[in-house]
């Protein structure tokens, strides 16, 4: 072990390891003035910082982070400062100068400020350069090690510790910010930072800044028990709050001392303070804990993977996993195409599809040939990093590409797969290694595929016995059974089970395997590949490459987890029954008449049966007329009258509109022509105004209008002035409505009326739309609706009449 | 300072409360059935699914300012009284914008188009609401980094078309934040197309 690290570690194994506090809010408060770059004035005024340093160091400290925290090229270009490398190792040595050799100096990395590939645009290698930049003065300095700090966004927290990893073996931490919901800005939650920056080679993983103690302990709390290191707590002196103009923290010294040594028995092993925080708020933790045992990490290795808003932890008694099989251009020809094209829409909707059908991780191939697939995975993988939330399985046939997936993928992801094969050894093993993945352990050698469950068992011993010299251990891996075709090898499926079956429960590994080559060959495959995964999940499988949008798979697999003991209560599997039972069955109507079936259909808003319901009335000899004056206009009336109480809100309004629709038409033709007539109410002209494209208000107000029997015609929207005015001549409505959102397109709606006024015409307007008030209507001549109700009443008192049941 | 800096994905989560108001829905008075619930929560989770939310933001100095006039560098002049009211302990901007992007946009059409307004309406508040939490996150996250220089933004943020500050600003704001990298167009009436799109502008200070 490095020297360097060992500093760090020999303290962790007699007590907490202590850092500094804040450093922004003393300077502040020694005189920094607000508006500066703290770094290029630090190094103007060196004794300050100086004396911040000495001063924690004397209260306990530890360590002391160097003042580098915005010493980055991004941060000191609006200040007009290039040279980043001589300034950090300046303000290293200013450190070092101060606390002498018995304090550790720790160089501080924090945000760009910028946002990195695929959340910002800045390039994963330009941050990782200007980061690099930036530990190397630091290394300059003489530091001891290395804090980043204040992450937000895991890329970043990445691409900074790719580079002090490539720069050096100094003993690095890690902390990320979470917001008090449990996530940084950019979503990332505990476990998932965790399982993502341990893998990748942190020293220590937490969290700083944004909260108080009491806060941190769920955060630490939550990575306590999946730590391989040790782990980190910095928080605030409680939360910020303004007062007087200033930004404020409540904690004193001996409140703060008290609640952030309770982290401790959270599981923080090192500890420290943020904003707020003094030498007197340190020294005052230090004698808090200094007779307490530093929480050593509780497992050796973890087998979960994450993206970078989720993880997955591979624990004992979880359901199975299924990894979605689709993005793979293997017999997809627009896949195909799309990647020739560089193009990644069809991707994103791939990888949306699987997730909505349940799929765990998705499997990412670009295996078209002729095309330069490192850049594709590199493109697909950053698409696919934004657009789901699932982690990624990186699978291609050569190194390169996964190397660069794993480079660029803000997470830990799963390699898919490292075989026996000597080559693939030699070149994937170190590359897995380096950027922490999870891999799929393939028993195939040179030689090809060994045809017994026992010589795959001995390839399995081998890569692992080579995978261990690079830090693997079985939870790293998932033993693939190798599935072939029983079509043509009856056999095959028993070795490949018994295979599964020995590596679970023999090996002691997770197991994994491709389903869907079971059945090839075969008619009817989705039922071969159900049944072969129930078989495979009583053997010990852990997660199966699978098409997550097969309902048989989908099916058997949770009917699999229920009867493995693996979905707790039967959870999951009664939601995938509710789910189903809801798709197109009406719900029990009992003994009501037919009416009461219609109108319960139209006040549920139940679009599939409104139109069996009107049959099934007319069948019982009801008449038509009868039924839309009695039952159907009544019941709609209804749900404005809800609607109006606030019982119903907006989507049970409209679903309700549109089945009364549903329901009209399949009435419409069974009523007398005499009847048609009568039920025209009169004609209304809607239209959304010049310059305003926002019409979802006025198309719920034609709804609710063509439901009460009104003929509506819609110009639709940014209808010009004068267009409008021609359609009043042309149609001669009974009213007109007009639609507007903002406050600047609203004036239009004046313009309209004094328009057709000119133009002697006469008919009512009514007006509504979010920022129009009835003040407004008044002033320039037209009523008012609120929403799409209150326009039908308003409607059919301008109209004269008004529907009742 | 004046640097552009631009989010390709606002990692945020639809904020549920907001979207049910929006909606209607009052605690305690609407009633909704379980499976009523059950689908709404699919479509939300459907419009998360189209809504990509990208965002710009820009800090700019104060070159000057009158009781009605704010002088940007570029020869930028926005004129608001109200605006200028909100910007008097202000040496600095910030101007934010933030788009939901055209895929909810034409689902809405598409769903409206074909008779099925229950989920447009879905689509269209979740959209709004998600852009407007967009905003709400470049605020916290500028916030942040305001804090440690000692500043911070004003409590309230400004947006052309409301109160005095006209629509025309609009283009403005479009050019400084370039919105056009991410697809959004300005109409000749200074509308930011697709329709899910906003601007706003919040003023710096220095804390006490």
């Amino acid at each position: 072990m490095a020297k360097g690290k060992r500093k760090f570690l020999d303290i962790l194994d007699r007590r907490p390891l202590l850092l500094d506090g804040a450093t922004g809010t003393e300077l502040q408060k020694r005189g920094m003035p607000p508006g500066v770059s703290p770094e290029l004035w630090c190094a103007e005024n060196p004794g300050v910082i100086a004396g911040v340093h000495r001063d924690y160091a004397r209260a306990g400290a530890d360590a002391v982070y160097t003042c580098t925290f915005g010493a980055n090229r991004f941060k000191l270009e609006p200040y007009g400062e290039a040279q980043v490398r001589s300034l950090n190792r300046r303000l290293a040595l200013i450190a070092r100068q101060a606390v002498g050799g018995n304090t550790l100096v720790v160089g501080d990395i924090g945000p760009t400020g910028r946002f990195i590939r695929p959340f910002g645009e800045l390039d994963f290698e330009e941050a990782v350069g200007a980061f690099k930049e930036q530990v190397r003065g630091l290394l300059d300095g003489g530091v001891d090690g290395f804090v980043i700090e204040t992450m937000m966004d895991i890329q970043e927290a990445r691409a900074a510790l790719i580079a002090v990893r490539e720069s050096c073996d100094l003993f690095t931490m890690v902390t990320m910010t979470f917001e008090r919901d449990g996530r940084t800005l950019n979503g990332t939650d505990p476990l998932t930072a965790l399982v993502t920056l341990q893998a990748l080679g942190a020293g220590a993983v937490g969290c700083n800044c944004s909260t108080g103690p009491d806060d941190m302990a769920r955060f630490v709390g939550a990575m306590r028990p999946f730590a391989t290191v040790p782990l980190v707590a910095k928080p605030n002196a409680g939360m910020p709050r303004s007062s007087g103009g200033a930004t404020v923290y409540d904690m004193d010294a001996a409140e703060f001392a008290r609640r952030a040594g309770a982290l401790v028995g959270a599981g923080a092993a090192i500890l420290g303070g943020c904003c707020g925080t003094t030498p007197e708020h340190l020294a005052a933790l230090r004698k808090a804990v200094s007779r307490k045992k530093a929480p050593a990490p509780l497992r050796r290795s973890l087998a979960a993977l994450s993206s970078a808003r989720r993880s997955l932890v591979f624990e004992p008694g979880r359901p199975l996993v299924v990894i979605g099989e689709g993005i793979n251009p293997t017999g997809k020809k627009a896949l195909q195409e799309e990647l020739r094209e560089g193009k990644t829409a069809l991707v994103r909707r791939m990888a949306r599809d699987q997730e909505a059908a349940g799929a765990d991780l998705l499997d990412v191939n670009v295996g078209v040939p002729g095309i330069d697939q490192e850049k594709a995975m590199q493109e697909v993988v950053l698409t696919l990093a934004a657009a789901t939330e699932l982690p990624l399985v990186i699978d291609s046939a050569k190194t390169e590409p996964i190397e660069r997936a794993l480079r660029v993928y803000p997470g830990r992801a799963l390699i898919n797969s490292i075989s026996g094969e000597k080559e693939k050894l030699r070149r994937l093993l170190p590359v897995a290694a380096k950027y922490g993945a999870m891999f799929i352990l393939l028993p195939l050698t040179d030689r090809g595929i060994p045809g017994t469950a026992e010589k795959r068992a001995d390839v399995v011993r081998t890569v692992l016995r080579e995978a261990r010299r690079h830090g693997f251990t079985r939870d790293d891996v998932l033993v693939d059974g190798i599935v072939m075709t029983a079509a043509s090898n009856p056999s095959a499926p028993g070795e490949t089970l018994r295979t599964v079956r020995w590596a679970a429960e023999t090996f002691g590994a997770r197991t994994v395997v491709g389903l869907s080559n079971v059945s090839f060959g075969l008619p009817e495959r989705r039922w071969v590949n159900a049944a072969f995964l129930a078989m495979a999940s009583a053997s010990g499988l852990t997660a199966a490459i699978a098409n997550p949008a097969s309902e048989e798979l989908m099916f058997v697999k949770r009917a699999a987890d229920v009867l493995g003991g693996r979905d707790r209560d039967a959870a999951a599997w009664i939601a995938q029954c509710a789910r189903a039972g809801e798709t197109g069955k009406p719900r029990p109507a009992g003994a009501l008449t037919p009416e009461q079936k219609l109108r319960e259909a139209i006040l549920d808003g139940n679009r599939e049966a409104v139109g069996g319901c009107v049959a099934e009335a007319l069948a019982a000899g009801l008449d038509a007329e009868a039924l839309a004056r009695e039952v159907m206009i009544p019941s709609i009336v209804e749900v404005g009258e809800r609607f109006g109480r606030k019982e119903y809100f907006l989507p049970q309004l409209i679903a309700s509109g549109e089945t009364m629709k549903l329901g009209m038409e399949a009435l419409e033709p069974f009523l007398q022509a005499s009847s048609r007539e009568a039920a025209g109410r009169g004609t209304i002209l809607l239209a959304t105004v010049k310059g305003d494209v926002h019409d979802i208000g006025k198309n719920i107000v034609a709804l609710m209008l063509r439901n009460h029997g009104y003929r509506v015609v819609d110009l639709g929207k940014d209808v010009a002035s004068e267009r409008i005015v021609r359609e009043i001549r042309k149609h001669k409505p009974d009213a007109v409505g007009l639609s507007a959102l903002m406050t600047t397109t609203m004036t239009r709606m004046k313009e309209v009326i004094e328009l057709a006024r000119g133009q002697g015409q006469s008919c009512p307007f009514i007006v509504g739309g979010a920022v129009v008030t009835r003040a407004y209507a008044e002033a320039i001549g037209a009523a008012y609706a609120r929403d799409g109700v209150e326009a039908v009443q308003v409607i059919q008192n301008m109209t004269g009449e008004r529907l009742k049941p | 300072m004046d640097r552009l800096i631009t989010f390709e994905r606002i990692p945020i989560e639809p904020p549920l409360k907001a979207i049910y108001r929006r909606l209607g829905y009052r605690k305690g008075i609407t009633h909704i059935r379980p499976d009523e619930a059950r689908a709404l929560g699919d479509r939300i989770e459907q419009a998360r699914a189209l809504i990509c939310l990208k965002g710009a933001a820009r800090r700019l100095p104060i070159l000057s300012k009158t009781p009605r006039l704010i002088r940007l560098p570029g020869n930028h002049t926005l004129q608001s009284a109200r605006l200028a009211e909100l910007l008097a302990d202000s040496r600095e901007v910030l101007l934010l914008g933030a788009t939901a992007g055209p895929e909810v946009i034409e689902a809405i059409r598409r769903d409206t188009a074909d008779d099925n307004l229950t989920r447009a309406v879905v689509f269209d508040a979740a959209a709004s609401e998600m852009v407007d939490a967009a905003l709400d996150w470049m605020v916290t996250l500028f916030g942040r980094e305001l804090r440690r220089e000692g500043r911070r933004l004003t409590k309230s943020r400004f947006s052309c078309g409301y109160g005095d500050l006209a629509l025309e600003n609009q283009r403005i704001f479009y050019d400084l934040l370039e919105l056009g990298r991410f697809g959004v167009e300005l109409t000749e009436r200074c509308i930011l197309v697709p329709e899910k799109s906003v601007t706003a502008v919040a003023g710096i200070e220095t804390t006490g």
